[in-house]
């Protein structure tokens, strides 16, 4: 009976072990070392520092607004840690969050591009948009999570290593594993804070455009105008990007500046009813009748929901004309 | 006095009416607006316009949580409105679940040996020691 009893025991010690390690290997599974595709590991510098970008210690739980503070002042924003917190900290969450990060930067007079959520994507905005990065980090589990704001100002290649202002420590060294097993845990989530006119190196025309119209609504058209340019130039065939340059220059009072933006538009996507609206209303300000009447009708002739916009439009046109 | 109740009355809904006008008249005389970029991106992205309606109340869902969350009421008018649609939206429906940078983690003993080995793994940053 003693045997029997002692048998189970004696295999426990063992499976405990083994379950230790199975589970150690797993976890670590999960976190190997980003590797670098060949082709931009040959497009980047091996080291590099933003030896530029001033550093805040955070205080208490306010890493948010100490890395805001960062980015804002490298950019020249002159503004200080203080006067952050009551614009971007959540006293209730012992912290903030992320669309109120976003909106903070907006705030300031600069637009908050997230970036693509690929390690590549990081060290590319470092290297060659030449920019400090924002991001969010879990640094504890997903059960027990430890959210964390840090600002990411350079890396170290040959020893796998990048570098972050990070809470209370400036240039801190964080090993390229241990930083991507903690920022996965945001979904890679960061951003970088740029003036109207200036682009990221990765991103996609529809998130840019976003985030200028975004910006947009809270600074102004005028604020905004340099934005639009700079993403007509960079996505040239995006029909959208030349439609909000149109209406941002038709409210910064360049009427004729707005007719060839809106015709651009229309160029590249036949059937883009706002765009046709807007070109039609313009013209007609302009005192172009005909032209104007040309716009509105094939603005008329697109189904959805301008239609009944553009046919109001096309009939006050033919009032006024009638009546002259 | 009823008199002058029965010749008011009439007076009085006739005014209300006539003041309420310009607000209903006020989309027929937008056909000489140009359609703003905001609005023509919300149409592209959510043709529903129940969708949108929900966008507009977002705001007042994300004013009443910061005012709940220790925000002072100053500084709350601004912070809505810096937000974007889709971000108002955001925060309304989950800001309880959202991560908030730098929020501290449950003091449990079981937690510290588990995220001790963790760091020590390398897949944690929690205790600068173990670096």
């Amino acid at each position: 009976m003693r045997n029997q009893a002692s048998y189970p025991l004696r295999n426990a010690r063992p499976a405990g072990v083994l379950l230790l390690v199975a589970l150690a290997l797993l976890l670590a599974g999960c976190a190997s070392a980003p590797r670098l595709s060949d082709a931009t590991a040959q497009k980047l510098p091996s080291r590099l520092l933003h030896d530029d970008v001033p550093f805040h210690a955070q205080r208490d739980y306010q890493c948010g607004p100490a890395s805001l503070a960062m980015v804002l002042e490298h950019q020249g924003v002159d503004v200080s840690v203080d006067e952050l917190i009551p614009r971007v900290f959540l006293p209730g969450r012992e912290g903030s969050v992320q669309p109120e990060m976003l909106a903070t930067v907006r705030r300031q007079g600069r637009i908050p591009f997230v970036i693509d959520n690929r390690f590549e994507s990081l060290l590319t905005e470092l290297a060659k948009g030449d920019h400090p990065v924002v991001v969010l980090q879990n640094l504890s589990l997903p059960a027990w999570p430890l959210w964390h704001y840090a600002v990411v100002i350079g890396y170290d290649r040959p020893a796998g290593e990048l570098i972050l202002h990070s809470g209370e420590e400036a240039r801190r060294r964080e090993s390229f594993r241990r930083f991507d097993a903690t920022w996965a845990r945001s979904d890679r989530w960061g951003f970088v804070a740029l003036p109207p006119g200036e682009l990221p190196t990765a991103i996609d025309a529809e998130t840019a455009i976003e985030a200028t119209a975004d910006f947009e609504r809270v600074q102004g058209a005028e604020a905004a105008l340099p934005g639009w340019e700079a993403l007509t130039t960079r996505f040239p065939n995006a029909a959208m990007a030349h439609f909000a340059l149109g209406n941002a220059r038709h409210a910064s009072g360049d009427a004729q500046g707005a007719i060839t933006a809106f015709q651009r538009a229309v160029a590249r996507q036949d059937d883009l009813t706002v765009g046709w609206l807007n070109l039609g209303l313009t013209l007609r300000e302009q005192g172009d009748t005909a032209a104007a009447r040309q716009a509105l009708e094939r603005a008329s002739a697109l189904p959805g929901p301008w239609q009944e916009h553009a046919r109001e439009a096309l009939s006050a046109l033919e009032a006024s004309t009638t009546s002259d | 006095m009823t008199t002058l109740r029965r010749f008011l009355s009439p007076l009085l809904i006739l005014a209300m009416i006539l003041g309420s006008l310009p607000v209903a008249a006020a989309p027929q005389g937008a056909g000489n607006e140009l359609i703003g970029t905001q609005a023509a991106l919300q149409a592209e992205r959510s043709s529903d316009a129940r969708e949108r309606i929900h966008e507009v109340l977002a705001r007042d869902d994300v004013r009443q949580q910061l005012d709940a969350q220790g925000v002072d009421p100053a500084d709350i008018e601004a912070r809505v409105a810096a937000l974007s649609d889709a971000e108002a939206q955001q925060m309304a429906d989950q800001l309880d679940e959202m991560p908030a940078g730098a929020s501290v983690v449950g003091a449990l003993f079981a937690v510290f040996v588990i995220l001790l080995v963790t760091d020590i793994l390398g897949l944690t940053n929690v205790f600068p020691f173990t670096r």
